[in-house]
């Protein structure tokens, strides 16, 4: 069954913002996902705190609207207790980065299977404009007038290294290319990424650097050095899939082919097992 | 005067004392003997000094006690410190030359075999069979099952041992009880309690003193079926444990003081999100690091508080290991009842000393939360008269939507006035169900009878009822085992009394609750706090200072 994927919910974003982009890709993918047999019913969203965030008031798919930097730990515990599940995590640059870096890259060391989504936008736009872990060298924001002093990171050659099996970069203006990015993360076995170029129109308006920019990668890199040496080209600015490998994921490693949830123990197995081990 | 029979082991980590205790209290099983065995161990691997205390009787036993009538030093130091405490007609056994006493070539004769250093243990437990006059052939037997690695070796090893103290010492026989005994340590108590009430999903982050916990469940995740996680930090572990329960597992933290500290903020979402998750929080002594393997109850009030806002809200504690199986199970389901985070807070005397117990799995209820019965489009946060929203579960037809920002009955994000008011007050109504529910509840235990009253919470409990057992007290203890809400219908009648508290910190958090919440006026404190558990013997004196 598929639903009117939007709530109507008030959107508050600014007008023209690159998040409009993610949300309208992710309105293409989920129906193209329903063909492919991941259906709605069991796809589940998980947003952090940022502008990004309010993608969860604006989808009308189950969610959890959790709190800053900590998206892809929930995302984790929900595919671990269920792994029917597909589960999309929305992040910022400054909560899967910066306050949740940690969990980004554990996500990508032991490939848990969900997509972590990030909307890449340079600047802590909810707080009305401070650098960003992904911030320039001289972005100018409240925090650091005089811009920014810190090199930025580079998020997908950190990913890669870490082990990531998908490692994408999307563009929130080339909104079908991203929805077939996102289509592809979803079906990926595995941690997949998609880094999103994410103009913020008020704080960081980069619409106009990647219309020049931006340039589709006609298929995955070979090999992840080869990856990396991509994701270090500033010439210009690939888009697409950058790596992709089938690696055992993380709950199959754990605990096998089975599902905790749905193959729950019986109240009566649980208190024979505990019977043994309490008997004198 | 209880009858008690007391064994120490002393000696380096790495000599395998801990496995020692453990196995001498299992001797005491054999015997059908009531026993309660204690750890001390600083926050190492290798050297420094480590020891275990059995202390056994024919009737329940709830403490250890210092004097002791068997004493094993495997070296120098422990002889030194232990010396004072050997019993009038006790047995000190030393390391051949590290000290006066029974002599035994513990440490030459160990460097016959492999694992010579862990081994040593094998001697203590060989001596204690030997001068209990456990005949040959079934103490053979027991260590075979007691020391399955390395058997051979280990019974070559203890018939040296057994043999040498037989020719020198004469056997001190104890009585045997009536009935077969079970050893179980707080944390596996707690584990298993959990495991009973339904539990799925068990995340930790390793930290003394709940390490135990998911050890147990990590080697016995096959046999109970569940899922078992050590994520990358305590950030990680409750918010992997919220996203778990999100799609109906019943799931369970363990951590410390410290890492409880990380764990707030994921506290806080849970209270705000409705998200059912059980925290174990072992406490050892703080601030910070503080001495990271002892005792300590300084965060009684840390527990209450946690997290920014108002949420409903339990913390328990358990008095006993009987009371941590049966309460973890309890407290998995008033989590899930009322959808709300819950701590189960304990401490390491309790998490790391065992005793012997009946545990029965059949007596502790499985999870049954209310659930949605789809008549109606499905809200998360409904407006319900006791403030329970009915629960649903992806995959689902439904739209299923949990926010950490305030929120409409749908899960939507609002910032209306009238609405933050309402959610509030359904918060609200949850808290006043759930006190109703307590007021059902057994929340407090009494024990003995007297015109003083004691009060105490915790572990403590056990050191004050052996107390009191050991010099014939004349108090009535009592013993709140809910201490957020705190059960204030039930100790109201103690107002007036003459009480003190009995507490391992050094504040007296416990008489600050009590004043604040039930108006109770403390006349004094026993309070301790050098990260070890009271003695009975001394905290009887203590009391006695106190009553006169």
């Amino acid at each position: 069954m598929t639903r009117d994927l939007g709530t109507g919910a008030e959107n508050t974003w600014c007008p023209g913002c690159g998040n409009f982009g993610i949300l309208n890709a992710m309105k293409k993918a989920v129906p193209l996902l329903e063909k492919q047999g991941i259906s709605q019913e069991g796809l589940v969203i998980v947003g952090g705190i940022g502008c990004h965030g309010k993608i969860m008031d604006y989808l009308n798919l189950t969610s959890l609207y959790a709190i800053h930097g900590r998206g892809s730990a929930v995302a984790q515990g929900m595919k671990l207790a269920n792994p029917e599940l597909s589960v999309i995590a929305f992040g910022g640059d400054g909560d899967a980065y910066g306050e949740g870096l940690e969990h980004t890259l554990f996500a990508a060391k032991r490939n848990s299977d969900f997509t972590l989504v990030v909307h890449d936008n340079g600047t802590y736009a909810l707080t009305t404009g401070q650098f960003s872990p992904t911030s320039a060298v001289g972005f100018k924001g409240p925090s650091l007038p005089k811009g920014s002093v810190e090199p930025p990171l580079n998020p997908l050659v950190l990913l890669l290294e870490v082990g990531a099996s998908f490692v994408a970069r999307g563009y929130a203006g080339h909104i079908d290319h991203l929805a077939s990015l996102l289509v592809r993360a979803v079906q990926h076995k595995g941690f997949s990424v998609i880094d999103v170029l994410q103009p913020s129109v008020v704080f960081n308006n980069s619409f106009k650097e990647y219309n020049a920019l931006v340039r589709e990668l006609p298929s995955p890199a070979a090999s992840v050095e080869e990856a990396i040496r991509l994701a270090k080209v500033t010439e210009y600015l690939p888009i697409g899939v950058f790596y992709e490998v089938n690696q055992p994921v993380f709950h199959e490693r754990l605990y096998g082919s089975w599902n905790p949830v749905v193959q729950r123990a019986s109240q009566i197995d649980r208190r024979k097992s505990l019977r043994k081990m309490v008997t004198p | 005067m209880k009858d008690v029979f007391t064994y120490l082991i002393g000696g380096k980590a790495g000599q395998g004392i801990m496995k020692a205790g453990e196995v001498a209290g299992n001797l005491f099983s054999m015997l059908k003997r009531y026993s309660f065995q204690v750890n001390e161990y600083p926050s190492l691997i290798r050297g420094g000094h480590n020891f275990a205390i059995v202390s056994s009787c024919v009737k329940p036993v709830f403490s250890f006690y210092r004097d002791a009538d068997v004493i094993v030093a495997l070296d120098r130091r422990s002889y030194e410190i232990h010396k004072p405490h050997l019993k009038p007609r006790g047995l000190m056994v030393v390391n051949e030359g590290d000290g006066e006493g029974l002599g035994l070539p513990i440490v030459a004769e160990s460097r016959k075999y492999q694992r010579s250093d862990l081994i040593q243990g094998v001697a203590g437990v060989a001596v204690l069979a030997a001068f209990l006059g456990v005949p040959e052939q079934r103490f053979q037997e027991f260590l075979k099952e007691a020391y399955p690695k390395g058997a051979e070796e280990n019974q070559a090893y203890a018939q040296t041992m057994y043999g040498l103290t037989k020719a020198k010492t004469s056997p001190r026989v104890v009585s045997q009880g009536s009935k077969p005994m079970r050893n179980i340590v707080g944390n596996d108590a707690i584990a298993m309690g959990a495991a009973a009430a339904g539990l799925d999903c068990y995340f930790s982050y390793p930290m003394t003193p709940t390490t135990g916990i998911l050890h147990f469940f990590a080697s016995n995740a096959d046999v109970l079926r569940l899922a078992v996680m050590q994520p990358e930090n305590e950030l990680a572990v409750a918010n992997m444990a919220i996203g778990a329960a999100f799609t109906g597992a019943r799931s369970m933290v363990g951590t410390s003081g410290g890492g409880f500290c990380l764990m707030e903020e994921a506290f806080s979402l849970a209270g705000m999100i409705e998200a059912p998750v059980l925290f174990v929080l072992g406490q050892r002594r703080g601030p910070s690091t503080g001495g990271p393997t002892y005792t300590e109850q300084a965060d009684l009030f840390f527990a209450l508080t946690p997290g920014q806002g108002e949420f409903p809200r339990l913390v328990a504690s358990p008095g006993s290991i009987e009371e941590a199986f049966s309460l973890a199970g309890a407290m998995l389901n008033l989590v899930w009842r009322f959808q709300t985070p819950g701590i189960l807070l304990t401490e390491k005397h309790l998490a790391e000393s065992s005793m012997s117990v009946d545990l029965d799995p059949d007596h502790v209820p499985w999870v049954n939360p209310v659930l949605y019965a789809g008549s109606e489009p499905y809200e998360r946060y409904r407006q319900t008269p006791d403030g329970i929203s009915p629960l649903a579960f992806p995959p689902s037809s439904q739209v299923i939507k949990w926010n950490s920002y305030e929120h409409k009955p749908n899960g939507w994000t609002t910032e209306d006035p009238a609405e933050f008011t309402s959610m509030h007050e359904k918060r609200r109504r949850k808290q006043e169900s759930l006190v109703s529910f307590l007021r059902t509840q057994k929340t407090v235990n009494t024990y003995g009878d007297g015109e003083t009253v004691l009060f105490t919470f915790g572990s403590t409990t056990l050191s004050v009822r052996e107390a009191m057992e050991y010099s014939d007290l004349k108090v009535q203890l009592v013993q709140p085992i809910f201490l957020g809400p705190l059960p204030v219908w039930e100790l109201e009648q103690y107002r007036g009394r003459r009480a003190f508290t009995i507490e391992q910190n050094s504040t007296g958090q416990l008489a600050m609750l009590l004043h604040d919440k039930v108006g109770m006026q403390i006349t004094g404190s026993i309070l301790k706090y050098d990260g070890r558990p009271f003695e009975p013997t001394e905290l009887a004196h203590q009391i006695q200072e106190v009553l006169r």
